[in-house]
């Protein structure tokens, strides 16, 4: 098996007075809580005239597919596996929870999340739920899928499998090229 | 006021959260997340764009209250936190009138919106107005006819209900929604400052 170094992230987080922005990479970031996150994905389910559901994820997926492709590309990480790295590691720095790519290929992969921010967050405001919640997650593992191979947004979909929220021991991803 | 917030803002402002080894950030009462503020602001605006003209108003206060239950629980977590104790709890006199001054001088430090109280008028009415926030990232030519600060709407609202809504209660059953805000001038509609008029519910 071909040994790597695994590439640590390293963010420089930064606040800008002047505007009172937190930024990290120029990229304005913005702290905030499970209440807020599973608000949201509540109000996106509960939005089914629009295919909210949809929209949450996709907007998960523009926003961390080019935070991570810029990532890459000023920090000239090029190998797949030192990509897959960074982007769990910015998932977990992001508090969204502890991910494992655990097969990953330019048509198809596969993803496990042993913690879940949003499925955590959800199980602490209201209890287990029998379907997903975690549209955020998902945005974010088909943008990290964009980003590992160069390509635009909507190239790939994540499809939760398996939830924490509804009491499996780790969620898991199903991610499959458009 | 009591509160000295170019420290508070100083101070605050490098506070480092840290995730733990499961990739969670629990601080605060809550489970912090940190995103791109892209994402927040293309939800709101790709949500409140698309829904019928009838439906605008109910989208609208789903996400103020998203932020109102988020800013009640966080507010909390965050004056009661050690950070808090450290920082501006030497600094309140006055309670809670120089907790919320102190409150909005931590909302411009973590980027939420470059903020203050303008007019406070204990357990009825309060004026902010911010001087720069992420919601009004939105526009980048030319002004909106819509008021996005659905998050600044929420949380001023919430930080009402913490001063004067009663003891807090972590259900959210009591104590939160006593306050309502609405906003009325924003930078993404051409004003110079978004302005935020808080009052009883």
């Amino acid at each position: 098996m071909t040994q790597y170094r695994k590439t640590e992230l390293a963010l420089n987080k930064v606040f800008d007075a002047k505007v009172s922005r937190q930024r990290i990479d120029n990229t304005t970031v913005v702290l905030h809580c499970h209440h807020y996150a599973t608000l949201y994905t509540q109000l996106a389910m509960d939005c089914s005239m629009l295919d909210a559901k949809a929209l949450l994820s996709e907007c998960a997926e523009d926003a961390w597919e080019g935070f991570l492709s810029r990532y890459y590309t000023n920090n000239g990480i090029a190998t797949l596996a030192d990509r897959i790295a960074i982007g769990e590691q910015a998932f977990a720095a992001a508090g969204l929870g502890k991910m494992r790519v655990t097969c990953a290929g330019a048509y198809s992969g596969e993803v496990t999340l042993d913690h879940s921010h949003v499925d955590e967050g959800w199980i602490r405001k209201w209890g287990k739920s029998e379907q997903p919640v975690n549209l955020i997650g998902a945005g974010f593992i088909a943008g990290l899928f964009d980003a590992l191979f160069g390509k635009p947004a909507r190239s790939f979909t994540a499809i939760e499998t398996q939830s924490i929220v509804s009491g499996a021991p780790c969620s898991r991803f199903s991610v499959v090229a458009r | 006021m009591n509160i000295d917030r170019k420290k508070i803002i100083s101070a605050m402002s490098r506070i480092e959260v840290q995730g733990n080894e499961d990739g969670l950030i629990p601080g605060f009462n809550v489970f912090v997340n940190m995103m791109p503020a892209s994402f927040w602001n293309s939800f709101a605006e790709r949500l409140t764009r698309r829904v019928p003209a009838d439906m605008l108003e109910a989208a609208e206060y789903l996400l103020v209250n998203a932020a109102h239950e988020c800013g009640y629980h966080t507010g909390y977590g965050i004056i009661t936190s050690n950070e808090w104790k450290a920082v501006v709890e030497p600094q309140v006199k006055q309670v809670p009138e120089d907790i919320l001054h102190g409150a909005f001088a931590v909302f411009t430090a973590w980027g939420w919106a470059k903020s203050e109280i303008v007019e406070l008028v204990p357990g009825k009415r309060m004026v902010v107005r911010a001087y720069d926030y992420y919601e009004a990232d939105g526009v980048e030519y030319g002004v909106s006819t819509k008021k996005t600060a659905y998050m600044i709407r929420g949380v001023a609202a919430a930080f009402m209900d913490i001063a004067y809504g009663g003891a807090y209660d972590a259900t959210g059953k009591t104590g939160l929604r006593t306050f309502k805000c609405e906003q009325t001038k924003g930078i993404e509609c051409g004003d110079e400052y978004g302005e935020f008029v808080v009052t009883k519910a």
